[in-house]
């Protein structure tokens, strides 16, 4: 497997615990769903995968390797395997549509001519080709979350982990954008949602692991947002 | 890593995209150091001026009326070998004589009443430190000839204390200058750092290393330092020239500030603009290096 979460419990109060005790695995290739309502913890195991905050207890291992063992300097190499897509998009409003892909190549040191050649084909894919010099004020809900996820792939992740990625668009956006994800998922990328989108889990019928009050409550392959 | 052509790229697109910022940051750091080299500068002529005075101050050793001339040249000889003394001057009674009649040129009855052979010869004697006059008043006192040592002791004393209090308090001003000044362009680079607190953020989040995070915002502030200082330095410069100017010689070695040697006052004032630069330069690396740090925890 690529991804294991283990017997992961996270206290940020003494006797408030976020998570108690999850275990699951995720294999290459894969595209699964995190669900749960608000506050169920699933924002909270993506920061642990991506080495953004720590477990109380517990470990996530990526490529059998403990993400909470990763030194400082480690920790940068882990991030560039892992394309990460937020709810709030995390662009760089300073840059241009362009710049802001290019960020993800030009912290791993790629060559302009790579950079050149790469982006355009990001963009092209996420369908933000005709925006690549404006910058991301001129951009609506679902062209940023596109823009997030062509930054996120720039760099050729094993794994797309997209934290919410429709919690702040439109349903019409919301489909593109999830069709975008089965598109990069079927090119071989293990893909990783945390979503409360009902709508979308239930159409996608894709393997749904369920989180409540800091449990793993339900894991099914081809399951909906109720189990 | 992250070259110098890469972070010269970075710093255009702040100066573009961030001019405001970027303006207010320079004008900032160019007042700082332009106050904190107007404050060093008083307390550098303060000391200057200090030092002046006590190059002054000076001990009148008389001689005997039998005691020859050749005698008081032979004991100026060996005195200017003496490693506390600054200068030996002897003033035969020739021109104790002349002396007293330009001091006295408008009392005629005085002058002819007084003539040359009353008048003492002397040896006047400037020592290199204030503090070792004391000293060298009483080894006159004992010399074969000496008729007497004119020595304002409780003026030089007096003065001693106060030199030694303008010093410490001169020295304390100009580390307290340093701090503010250090505290000010760390506080102003923070500003500039904050700005762009979320963009950093970022960057970690997509697989920056902790270089590629520091190194543009280190060099950023280095530039500001080195921009702030300069100006700084160019009009202190401009200033104390035309200061030194009016109070000093130019062509000749002179004791200025703290320095315990003499030195070309436009070699000084020289030196003194690089320094301005160099603490431009380093406030704005520590400044910069000091603010980032909040933004490097992985």
């Amino acid at each position: 497997m690529q991804i294991r979460f283990e017997h992961i419990s996270k206290e940020y109060l003494k006797d408030a615990k976020v998570l108690d005790d999850v275990s699951f695995e995720i294999d290459a290739g894969e595209f699964v769903f995190l669900v749960g309502p608000s506050g169920a913890g699933k924002s909270t195991l993506v920061k642990f995968l991506i080495r953004d905050d720590l477990p109380t207890s517990g470990d996530v291992y990526f490529d059998n390797q403990s993400v909470a063992s990763l030194t400082k300097e480690e920790i940068p190499a882990l991030r560039r395997k892992i394309g990460i897509v937020f709810q709030d998009f995390k662009v760089l409003f300073s840059r241009t549509v362009f710049e802001n892909v290019a960020l993800a190549l030009e912290v791993v040191d790629s060559p302009i001519l790579v950079i050149n050649e790469v982006v355009p084909n990001m963009l092209s894919m996420v369908g933000l080709s005709e925006f690549k010099d404006r910058f991301p004020q001129q951009l609506s809900g679902g062209e940023l979350q596109r823009l997030s996820i062509a930054r996120a792939l720039a760099h050729e992740p094993d794994v797309l982990v997209a934290d919410e990625p429709t919690g702040m668009i439109d349903p019409a956006s919301s489909r593109q954008v999830m069709d975008l994800l089965e598109k990069v998922n079927a090119m071989g990328t293990t893909v990783l949602v945390a979503t409360h989108d009902q709508a979308t889990v239930d159409r996608m019928k894709k393997r749904v692991i369920g989180l409540e009050k800091g449990k793993v409550i339900f894991d099914k392959a081809k399951g909906t947002y109720n189990g | 890593m992250v070259n110098l052509s890469e972070n010269i790229g970075q710093l255009k697109m702040t100066f573009k995209r961030e001019r405001f910022l970027v303006v207010s940051t320079t004008i900032t750091l160019f007042i700082t150091f332009l106050v904190m080299g107007i404050f060093v500068g008083v307390v550098v002529l303060t000391q200057t001026g200090v030092k002046q005075l006590e190059e002054q101050a000076q001990i009148t050793v008389f001689f005997k009326d039998d005691f020859s001339q050749e005698k008081i040249l032979n004991l100026k000889e060996g005195l200017e070998k003496d490693a506390r003394i600054l200068q030996v001057t002897y003033v035969s009674k020739d021109n104790a004589y002349k002396i007293f009649s330009e001091i006295n040129r408008n009392d005629p009855a005085l002058r002819e009443a007084i003539s040359a052979d009353i008048l003492p010869a002397s040896l006047e004697v400037k020592a290199k430190k204030i503090a070792n006059l004391d000293a060298l008043a009483t080894e006159f006192g004992k010399v074969d000839g000496v008729e007497e040592v004119k020595f304002f002791k409780d003026v030089v004393d007096r003065f001693r204390f106060f030199s030694s209090v303008s010093y410490i308090i001169g020295a304390a001003l100009i580390a307290i200058f340093l701090v503010i000044s250090y505290a000010i362009t760390s506080a102003t680079l923070r500003t500039i750092i904050n700005f762009k607190g979320a963009e950093l953020e970022i960057l970690k989040l997509v697989g920056a290393s902790e270089l590629y995070v520091k190194k543009p915002l280190v060099f950023q502030g280095i530039v500001f330092g080195l921009v702030g200082g300069s100006s700084a330095a160019a009009v202190l410069c401009t200033l104390y020239i035309s200061v030194f100017f009016n109070l000093l010689k130019f062509n000749e070695l002179t004791l200025v500030g703290f320095l315990p040697f003499k030195v070309n006052v436009f070699v000084f004032t020289a030196i003194f603009g690089v320094v301005i630069v160099l603490f431009g330069v380093l406030f704005g690396y520590l400044g910069s290096a000091r603010a980032i740090k909040k933004y490097l925890v992985f």
